[in-house]
């Protein structure tokens, strides 16, 4: 019996350095992003788009809070507490960035620096809710699942008290000059961020929703991602089995509070006026029916409940006013058919579609048969 | 315990125990398990055996005592450290990741071994496929030898009892420990099954030169395969030698059987 660094040894000599394992996803993700850029505005109009956008952005805080609810099983319901956190702070800094640098809002001149400007929020925004997922995630994730969804529920409401609680927005280069630091407490209270320009295209967007899912995808197939769906299954034979648990819970958080930044940091840019109520516990709930109605574990669940749910209330207008109650009762009826969400742990392309939908069921109707 | 048998133990294990309330769930618990020892650990139900393996791997932290594994102290350690030193163990009732592949539960196993970075995750980098593929074959090579290799990427759940049984040992060998606990292996099996049990456990031991502790019911499979058997009632060590002083000490067959009264009066201990 070889033990794993003799086997190491033996593996060089196959599988060479792969560039091309290494880079073409990452390349794939430009392209798709490209795609998506050049053809919807031929496919469909711009309200279409608009509603593309917004779907972009729920894909990726689904696909972001499945690492931490799905494939490490802690339920967190504070999602859209990292999501606020990044929309604020990727907003507030291409808004008040603008201001500082050119004077103004939105002006076209100042169009290339201004996606420069959104960018660098999106980033700080992401390190931001990354960090607050760390300082949330370290003392919680030490406790049972139960404590875990309070204390990621108070940090929402938390979040979103303080976000209420701030100061008029500025709107004068001068006065943001004056303010300095300050300016963390001019995010315009109750009302909600506006005036951010809306940088964020179909291109942004989805090259954000694409490179999301391939982290998500190489996470999910890799050591880490066994040991996260090691601890959702079984947390005593998982540790057993040499897996710190709160090492990878914690990075399981962190990666998605971060995650879930870069989603309120695209947020802000679609024309959204981030407001408080952002950071509540509907939107959270928002989040989590996604990622159950998909399958916990399964990141293209989490894509196609987004499409989904984010479209049904576009399409089905008349009945916006039953939104909720439509919801509840499609949650209802899928943990009755599908209890483990649409594609449970799955991926699409890992169920063998015509026979294998249902096999499961059929199989334990034979069981029971017999 | 005589000092020649202390200083050679791989596991050394002294007066370790711990008391829920006052439960005394174990106490005052010693072995001393030599390299490639095979040694059983049994007791009549609700005796502390199982709480014994858990004070062992972590899962309790033991209250009194000390526990070393080959000169290193690990009573104080977290589970997931006492597995890296080299302690691995299978559970009574069985604990796979019913989820997983029946590959993928190996190769977490084989996680322990490795170096996990998220930069290295992410990228794809080529330490990291080379380790993706070192696990792999790991996985497979123990699969293999348990003969589990055809349904590797069946859902564990989805296995015969029997294979799940296997699946588990072959999970705690793929930690690549110095010390295996394995917790009624027999449980649940045929007299046919357990005899193959009995000569895989003999197997396992001379091919990866471990030792194992073995809790078992089955008085034939312990008294088979064990060089020296400890015996526990009521969280005590009531009895350990080998397997004939074991069966033959009256405390032992009191506690299985109960006090007999004979001719001569009441055999064992008080009433």
């Amino acid at each position: 019996m070889k033990t794993l660094a003799q086997h190491q040894q033996d593996v060089p000599g196959k599988v060479a350095t792969r560039w091309d394992v290494m880079l073409l996803p990452w390349v794939a993700c430009i392209v798709v992003a490209l795609v998506v850029h050049f053809a919807s505005p031929v496919l469909v109009n711009e309200y279409w788009q608009n509603v593309l956008r917004r779907v972009g952005v729920f894909v990726i805080a689904a696909v972001s809070l499945n690492i931490v609810n799905g494939y490490a099983g802690q339920f967190s319901m504070g999602h859209a507490g990292f999501m606020a956190v990044g929309a604020y702070v990727a907003g507030a800094t291409t808004y008040y960035g603008s201001l500082l640098l050119h004077g103004s809002v939105n002006d076209p001149n100042f169009y290339y620096q201004g996606i420069g400007l959104m960018l660098g929020g999106i980033g700080l925004g992401c390190v931001v809710a990354a960090i607050a997922g760390y300082l949330v995630g370290l003392p919680s994730l030490r406790l049972r699942g139960d404590y875990l969804a309070i204390v990621t529920l108070g940090f929402g409401e938390i979040i979103r008290v303080m976000l209420e609680l701030t100061k008029g927005q500025l709107d004068n280069a001068a006065a943001v000059k004056d303010a300095g630091a300050k300016l963390l407490i001019h995010l315009n209270g109750p009302s909600g961020f506006f005036g951010i320009p809306s940088y964020a295209n179909l291109f942004w967007i989805f090259l954000f929703v694409s490179v999301t899912c391939l982290i998500a995808y190489r996470i999910k197939y890799s050591s880490t991602g066994r040991a996260l769906l090691s601890i959702r299954e079984d947390e005593i034979a998982a540790r057993s089995m040499g897996v710190d648990l709160t090492k990878y819970k914690v990075r399981a958080f962190v990666l998605a509070a971060a995650l879930g930044g870069v989603a309120g940091g695209l947020y802000s840019h679609i024309g959204a006026n981030p407001s408080p109520t952002d950071a509540g516990f509907q939107r959270s709930f928002d989040v989590i029916l996604l990622v159950v109605l998909g399958g916990l574990g399964s990141i293209s669940g989490s894509v196609l409940a987004a499409i989904v749910l984010i479209l049904l209330p576009e399409v089905l207008r008349e009945a916006q006013q039953y939104r909720l109650i439509i919801f509840a009762l499609l949650l209802i009826i899928m943990m009755i058919v599908r209890p483990k969400g649409l594609f449970g742990v799955k991926e699409i392309w890992e169920l063998d579609w015509f026979t294998g939908w249902f096999s499961g069921k059929r199989r334990e109707r034979k069981a029971g048969a017999k | 315990m005589s000092t020649a048998e202390s200083t050679t133990a791989l596991l050394d294990v002294r007066g370790i125990g711990i008391s829920f309330g006052g439960l005394k769930a174990v106490q005052d618990f010693s072995i001393a398990l030599p390299p490639r020892g095979l040694y059983g650990l049994i007791g009549p139900n609700g005796a502390g055996k199982t709480t014994a393996f858990n004070l062992l791997t972590g899962v309790y932290t033991t209250q009194t005592g000390m526990t070393t594994l080959a000169g290193k102290r690990i009573e104080t350690l977290k589970p997931h450290q006492i597995a890296a030193a080299g302690i691995a163990r299978t559970f009574q009732n069985i604990r796979l990741f019913g989820e997983l592949s029946v590959l993928d539960n190996v190769k977490l196993a084989c996680h322990l071994r490795g170096k996990h970075t998220l930069l290295g995750t992410l990228l794809r980098s080529p330490r990291f496929v080379a380790q993706e593929e070192a696990m792999r074959l790991q996985a497979m090579e123990l699969l293999s030898i348990f003969g589990l290799e055809r349904v590797a990427d069946e859902s564990a759940r989805n296995l015969p009892y029997g294979d799940q049984r296997r699946l588990e040992i072959c999970r705690a060998l793929a930690t690549q420990p110095k010390v295996l606990l394995l917790d009624e292996p027999a449980a649940g099996m045929n007299p046919t099954e357990k005899v193959e049990l009995a000569e895989s456990i003999r197997a396992i031991r001379d091919r990866f030169g471990l030792a194992i502790l073995l809790i078992e019911h089955d008085m034939g499979l312990v008294m088979k395969i064990c060089e020296r058997i400890t015996v526990l009632d009521h969280g005590q060590t009531i009895c350990s030698g080998t397997p004939s002083q074991v069966q033959n000490d009256p405390k032992v067959i009191e506690a299985y059987l109960g006090v007999e009264e004979t001719a001569e009066g009441v055999v064992g201990g008080a009433v």
